[in-house]
């Protein structure tokens, strides 16, 4: 184990090394999903026996990992991996039910600032694979038949755009607000109405598309072209 | 412009321009469905089975007028109790939960019903003998490419030889059809739309309980029973609903959820008349004849399940779940079986041929312990006709195209308008009961 945390530091060393910027952000993230508002919908039109309603899983929270490389252009390139997690709970007498739902995307940026202002706006262009993994929890516990867990995952891609602006904390640290916007256009997940409406194919499609807008902070660790 | 200016401009116009958007739109995304809309109709049911009752509840959650026409004494459809026979009460119609992540899987642990898995172990009536497992694979009518043709072909092309005939029959019987009749390729396609889970669990005491005490309960008042539909005219915007005995019911909307075989019979005189497409397409949804048949037994001779039967080909030990112990075994008669059951023409030459069967199968035990019987034939029930719905062969679309409402009016419930895969069962018909009120106030929102 210890080597293997040694083998990542020192890979992160070396990297950083050759790296352009390295940046993690934190984000509120805003999402829109046609297909699992139908099947939430349905879920508690379908249900007056829960009082309390669930919420559609709208409002998220998003940590990332960027690091663009070492370029003299003003567009650079580099990755990111992002995580993303809503959750949607409902609390009604022996039954509290709760939707947990995860995205991990692995991203190609293209990174836009002006290299010669160092402080000012930049832009961001990411095209990401997406997986989802939706998960249903039943009074605290994770919901389970035929001795597995209810649980739809799904895979799509994504594209977004990120505009943020740098101001300067300390030397090569940087700090930007940020806003995004991403659109997921095919989200291919055959079982999250199993999961969200107990039925397949009844609401909605076994696929969905996603909309998703963020706004968040984002710090920067910068080597000037000089350094 | 400044630089300071500038940052302040910029922060707040793109926190105006994220949020603005974000929260009109979270405005305009609503919980649930029909929130704060009131609907001024009157709707008519048609059958107080599990979908014509959630249907109702439905309606009553959303504050609507409404009333339940049944044809029978009773609510409850293909759902009913027995007691006194046995220590415990006993499920006459739909006994088994199937799988538990469906909405009635929810209202079970909601309300803390209590039920139990059946993991019972099964012994096969093979050969002329009772054995512990068969030669030969059975589980071949599930995969890619299956052939549109019956289980009972499709069993002899892979090599089911006879002696395999009432093992298919019992497969075949799960899905309430005899195996010459029930298509492979049809099923398979229902069950890949499955998604309530393969266990299956009993109550202690009765899915009709479930039923009773979570939804019909909230609905018992508006039912009419003994009202047999026999003509629904919905050529005028107001709906006029005639029964047997003339009496006349006025509606705006209706939904009709009585079973597959009294809409295939024309039991009930549609004006206009139903277009043909649709005639055709209930015509070619399945559901064939069966039974539940109750043996009380001084001994407990008989094993958990026994598959294979001539008679019956699958017969179940019903203390299964149950808190007590009588000792009740259920002969489960589907298709072709249920048949030839029918046509010996009363319950006692029913009970004598199941008996025969089972003292050449426990050596003459079942005579010397039996105690009484009470057969629960569907098949003579005039407003069921059957067991449950089941995919023919050549069956394509068909219940999509029946489930289809009519000129915003009639609207088509029940097990058999199941189009998710969940057909035969209690939770499918539930779905079939709120898809319809949704689709009809979806309807009415326009």
């Amino acid at each position: 184990m210890k080597s293997i945390v040694l083998s990542i530091i020192l890979l992160l060393h070396i990297g950083f090394a050759r790296a352009q910027e390295f940046k993690i952000d934190a984000s509120y993230e805003y999402l829109y999903s046609g297909q699992w508002d139908k099947a939430i919908q349905t879920y508690n039109v379908s249900r007056p026996f829960q009082t309390e309603k669930q919420p559609l899983l709208m409002n998220g929270l998003n940590t990332s990992i960027s690091y663009v490389f070492e370029n003299e252009k003003h567009v650079k390139h580099g990755i990111n991996v992002s995580y993303a997690y809503f959750q949607s709970s409902a609390e009604n007498e022996n039954f509290n039910n709760m939707l947990k739902l995860h995205f991990i995307n692995l991203g190609y940026i293209l990174h836009y600032e002006n290299a010669e202002k160092p402080k000012g706006l930049y832009a961001d262009l990411i095209i990401s694979a997406t997986s989802s993994g939706l998960f249903r929890h039943i009074n605290g516990n994770p919901f389970e038949y035929d001795e597995t867990t209810s649980r739809a995952f799904g895979i799509g891609g994504d594209i977004c755009l990120k505009a943020g602006y740098y101001l300067t904390l300390k030397n090569n640290f940087y700090l930007s607000p940020f806003i995004s916007i991403a659109y997921t256009p095919y989200l291919y997940s055959p079982n999250s109405e199993a999961v969200i409406n107990q039925t397949k194919e009844l609401t909605s499609k076994n696929w969905t598309g996603i909309l998703t807008t963020q706004i968040g902070l984002t710090f920067h660790l910068k080597r000037q072209q000089n350094d | 412009m400044d630089r300071r200016h500038f940052i302040k401009q910029s922060t707040l116009l793109s926190i105006g321009g994220l949020l603005i958007p974000s929260s009109l739109l979270s405005a305009c995304r609503k919980e649930t469905l029909f929130e704060d809309v009131s609907y001024d109709v009157k709707v008519i049911i048609i059958g107080a089975g599990a979908a014509g009752l959630y249907a109702a509840y439905m309606l009553k959650s959303k504050g609507i007028d409404f009333q339940i026409l049944e044809a029978s004494s009773t609510y409850g459809g293909r759902l009913g109790k027995l007691t006194g026979f046995a220590n415990f009460p006993i499920d006459t119609g739909a006994q088994w939960l199937h799988g538990k992540n469906s909405m009635l899987g929810d209202l079970i642990k909601k309300s803390k019903t209590k039920i139990s898995l059946d993991d019972s172990e099964t012994r096969y009536w093979f050969n002329n003998q009772l054995v512990n497992s068969l030669p030969q694979e059975t589980d071949i009518f599930e995969g890619d490419n299956l052939p549109d043709i019956s289980y009972e072909d499709y069993a002899l092309q892979s090599g089911l030889g006879n002696e395999y005939k009432y093992i298919v029959e019992n497969i075949a019987g799960d899905q309430g059809a005899a195996a010459s009749r029930l298509s492979v390729f049809g099923n398979n396609e229902d069950e890949e739309h499955w998604s309530a889970g393969d266990d299956d669990f009993k109550f202690e005491e009765t899915f009709f309980d479930l039923i009773d005490t979570q939804i019909a309960n909230q609905v018992k008042d508006n039912i009419l029973l003994n009202t047999v539909v026999s003509k629904i005219d919905y050529s005028q915007s107001t709906i006029l609903i005639t029964d047997s005995n003339n009496n006349t019911f006025n509606a705006d909307k209706v939904i009709i959820t009585v079973p597959i075989p009294i809409l295939k019979s024309a039991d009930i005189e549609f004006i206009p008349a139903l277009p043909d497409e649709k005639i055709t397409a209930f015509s070619k949804i399945g559901m064939d004849a069966g039974m539940k048949v109750f043996l009380k037994f001084s001994n407990k001779f008989f094993d958990q399940n026994i598959i294979g039967g001539s008679v019956c080909a699958a017969y179940a030990d019903d203390r299964i779940g149950k808190a007590q112990n009588d000792n009740i075994l259920l002969a489960f008669i589907m298709g072709e079986q249920a048949e030839y059951l029918t046509s010996l023409g009363s319950d006692a030459a029913i009970t004598s041929a199941l008996i025969q069967e089972l003292d050449i199968m426990y050596n003459g035990q079942a005579t010397a312990s039996f105690i009484a019987s009470h057969v629960e034939n569907w098949t003579t029930n005039p407003y069921i006709k059957g067991a449950y719905s089941y995919s023919t062969i050549g069956m394509g679309d068909a219940r999509k195209i029946a489930s289809q409402a009519l000129s915003e009016k009639l609207y088509f419930a029940g097990e058999a308008m199941n189009t998710n895969g969940h057909h035969q069962t209690v939770h499918g018909a539930v779905e079939t009961g709120y898809r319809e009120v949704i689709n009809m106030l979806t309807d009415i929102k326009k």
